[in-house]
């Protein structure tokens, strides 16, 4: 009887052991040849390139499934995409631009001059809607010269135009006026087609053998699968399951590195964390109390506490922008001084310690900077609170400037037009600090409309020293960005702007 | 006939005021789904933001939206997901299997084992095994279904890396794929309602053993295995059926954060993904239908119930 019921009382464990072993006996070795499969954390809510603008679908379809005129290289320079050339008149008010030959959509017609006038046509057009129109507001109209040329006409000059067009996709003409029918069967003219869409659990990409680059793609396909728990994707890619994290931030990529078959890419990341604050009410609205906080602010902390190492401070523009970015050693206020924090408070004729409520964006790093940053501003004359809400609730804040000052992340582009222009502009549309400096405008005005480097490079310098160390934001840090992936993917190089356009040149070695 | 009567009448005001509470709640969250969409620090000027509102419809005073929503799920409309445009009770149909494979798996294992361990646990009443199997059931009550699950996984990894854990495949297209990723989340889920079933038909056991009747056999001369099976055991089972329908309710609660852990794309994820984009049609619609299951569920206990006890017909 005592026999029989030990074993009764092992059942539980008996039966699933049991039944691991019979199905581990009948698994067939799942061999999907040359289809990457990627694991990414979010399930985009839509793949309409000039309507759904998060990264979770950017870097879905940027560069894989759709191409715009002009690219964003791995050293972040604008190089031919469609447009296999172009010329600009030297008033900067025309472009024409000659399309690749060659090129098709994924839907077999040919890629012509009239399908890029309906694209860009598409991304102004009121009914569709779309967030990206702001970076066409120069353009006056396009028009179809030929079948492979396309003529631009605009209203003004505009330096940041060519990188403005990298992100505007080209889609057939028949979706001018078709404002759902790419949200779920994307179709463009990049090395990979749509293949499969199961919601919640993956987007399968499959070759497009009429790519113009007969080159590209290596892969028969990209499987995309949406994993939400970072837990998951960390076993996954360990075992093998899947063969890329890509764009994982430094936290994940530290606990995989060193694990066997696992290797990690890194790059400078374009987007910066920040201390927002909001000049338009006490205590932000003084530039003492601004500079004051960016005096106790200890970057290298930050780096060291909330990044583990994986990063570096920086101002205004990402280090990454090497013909761009002004040196921090140039900002007095990156060497932190508790007392002169202190000092400037003190002659800023405020009361101390000034209370300031945070408001932080619910994502785990910043998280992490934030109580750093709240430990640091406590040290220097500061009483610093944090609030932490849901998503929705930070981002209705943050758009109403209903803050004293917050804790989040501005994303970067590789032109300082975008890092600034709409952010601290005097009513910029990201301008949640309601930061207004006649100098700043002046400079931001002129420098958009100058073709000549040297001249917007000036420009871009007094800006970055203007906003460094009074500005509306105290700009913290850069961090890494890590995509991890099995030993045996080659070819693939991470790009700060986060697409994966060079998916198109990976192979997997068996 | 009077108490299917009041049952009906029950049900059709719980759905009546899941609607309205699943309606207003959605939307008591702060932010909408143009604003999710476009995240913090997205460059986007507000009279796009306008133009995107008036697009899905969300620039509509609320009870206009309520009445036009619930005027169409009476007509069999569900609506459509706000961004794809796709109607939502494709979505749901789309997820639905997952779910009630690992629900329907999940019961199997957790009721087929309970029974048997539960008359082992009654059984064994006072000897060194109890003890053993108490703080068995009461770790399994208690240990959460998402450390479980990462737990299994892990621990897979390792002793079978071959083993393919994540993900779902449809069983009409890998039957062994299916199973083999379902089996792991599939006990992570049923383990808390094994635990409680078994300590479940432990005591009711007990409690039947003590009864005259078993007395009686006893008498009789009646064998050990005919008292227990025979007699006590289908007395006992009266709670124990009703407790199964409670707990599918559990099960499609505990689905969705073992749905997260093994990402298996089943209705808790679409519930979750819903919620966090701010698909206000989807979410409405996932949670009259789960609700509605449930509600199904505990009708269809309750009418079993008076089958087999008459005196609740009442």
């Amino acid at each position: 009887m005592s026999k029989s019921s030990g074993n009764a009382a092992f059942g539980t464990s008996a039966l699933a052991a049991a039944l691991l072993a019979s199905a581990m006996a009948l698994s067939p070795a799942t061999a999907r040849a040359q289809v990457l499969q990627a694991a990414v954390d979010a399930s985009p809510a839509g793949l309409d390139p000039h309507l759904i603008t998060a990264f979770t679908s950017f870097q879905i379809v940027n560069g894989t499934i759709y191409e715009g005129l002009t690219t964003i290289d791995k050293d972040l320079r604008i190089v031919p995409g469609l447009a296999q050339s172009w010329t600009i008149a030297p008033d900067g008010k025309t472009y024409t631009f000659k399309l690749v030959p060659g090129a098709t959509f994924h839907d077999g017609s040919p890629v012509e001059a009239a399908d890029v006038v309906a694209s860009i046509n598409r991304v102004l057009s009121k009914d569709i809607a779309s967030p990206l129109a702001s970076r066409l507001a120069a353009v006056d109209k396009a028009t179809a010269s030929d079948a492979s040329t396309v003529t631009i006409a605009m209203k003004e000059a505009s330096a940041p135009f060519l990188t403005a067009l990298a992100s505007i996709a080209i889609v057939p003409r028949a979706f001018e006026t078709n404002k759902d029918g790419l949200q779920r069967q994307p179709v463009g003219t990049g090395p990979f087609r749509f293949k499969e869409w199961q919601p919640n659990g993956f987007i399968e990409l499959s070759k497009h053998a009429g790519y113009w680059n007969k080159a590209q793609p290596k892969l028969d396909g990209v499987r995309f699968n949406i994993i939400p728990e970072s837990a998951t994707r960390q076993v996954g890619l360990s075992s093998g399951q899947y063969a890329m994290l890509p764009n994982i931030d430094a936290a994940t990529a530290l606990q995989l590195r060193g694990r066997p078959g696992v290797k990690l890419a890194e790059t400078m990341e374009l987007a910066y964390t920040l201390v927002g604050m909001n000049t338009s009410k006490a205590p932000f609205d003084n530039p003492k109390v601004r500079e004051a906080l960016n005096y106790a602010l200890n970057r290298g902390e930050i780096v060291q506490a909330a990044l583990f190492g994986a990063g570096v401070p920086g101002g205004p523009l990402s280090p990454a922008l090497k013909d761009w970015a002004v040196s921090t050693s140039s900002f007095p206020c990156f060497t932190h001084s508790a007392a002169k924090a202190q000092d400037l408070l003190k002659e800023a004729g405020v009361t101390t310690p000034v209370a300031v409520t945070l408001l932080v964006l619910p994502r785990q790093d910043i998280r992490d900077i934030a109580q750093v940053v709240q430990a640091q501003l406590n040290k220097a004359g500061f009483k610093a609170e944090l609030r932490i809400p849901e998503l929705g609730q930070f981002v209705q804040d943050w758009r109403n400037s209903n803050f004293d000052a917050f804790v989040s992340t501005n994303a970067g582009s590789v032109d300082p037009d975008d890092y600034f222009f709409r952010t601290f502009r005097t009513g910029g549309s990201t301008n949640v600090f309601k930061y207004s400096n006649p100098a700043v405008d002046a400079l931001l005005d002129s420098a958009r409309v100058d073709l000549n480097q040297a001249g917007r490079k000036a420009a871009y310098d007094r800006v970055q020293n203007l906003l460094a160390c009074d500005g509306p934001a105290a700009f913290m840090t850069y961090g890494q960005l890590f995509t991890a992936s099995r030993q045996n993917v080659t070819g693939f190089d991470i790009i700060a702007n986060r697409s994966l356009m060079s998916l198109a040149d990976t192979t997997l070695a068996r | 006939m009077r108490f299917l009567r009041t049952r009906l009448i029950d049900l059709v005001l719980v759905m009546v005021g899941v609607s309205i509470l699943t309606f207003l709640m959605i939307r008591l969250i702060p932010g909408d789904a143009v604003a999710i969409m476009l995240g913090a620090n997205t460059e986007v000027t507000a009279d796009r933001v306008a133009e995107l509102r008036g697009r899905l419809g969300l620039d509509q005073p609320i009870w206009v939206q309520y009445l036009s929503w619930i005027g169409g799920v009476l007509g069999g409309d569900l609506g459509v997901s706000i961004w794809t445009r796709r109607p939502v009770l494709d979505e749901i149909i789309g997820h639905v299997w997952p779910t009630l494979q690992l629900t329907v798996l999940a019961l199997a294992i957790g009721a087929g084992l309970a029974v048997p361990l539960g008359v082992l646990m009654a059984r064994l009443r006072g000897r060194g095994w109890d003890v053993g199997l108490q703080i068995g059931s009461v770790m399994g009550l208690t240990i959460p279904s998402f450390w479980l699950g990462i737990m299994l996984i892990l621990a897979l990894t390792v002793l079978a890396p071959e083993w393919q854990v994540l993900g779902y495949v449809p069983f009409s297209q890998d039957p062994v794929g299916n199973i083999q990723r379902l089996i792991l989340p599939a006990f992570a889920l049923a383990l808390p309602i094994l635990a409680n079933l078994a300590r479940l038909v432990r005591s009711a056991m007990l409690d039947a053993l003590q009864q005259d009747y078993i007395r009686s056999a006893r008498a009789r001369g009646a064998s050990e295995a005919s008292i227990l099976f025979k007699h006590a055991l289908r007395n006992a089972l009266i709670p124990f059926v009703t407790s199964v329908g409670i707990m599918t309710g559990y099960l499609l609660g505990g689905a969705i954060v073992v749905e997260q852990v093994f990402a298996i794309p089943g209705l808790g994820r679409l519930i979750l993904g819903a919620i966090a984009e701010r698909n206000y049609p989807l979410v409405q619609a996932t949670i009259l239908v789960v609700t509605f299951t449930f509600v199904m569920v505990n009708f269809a206990v309750d009418l079993l119930y008076a089958l087999i006890d008459p005196r609740v017909r009442t």
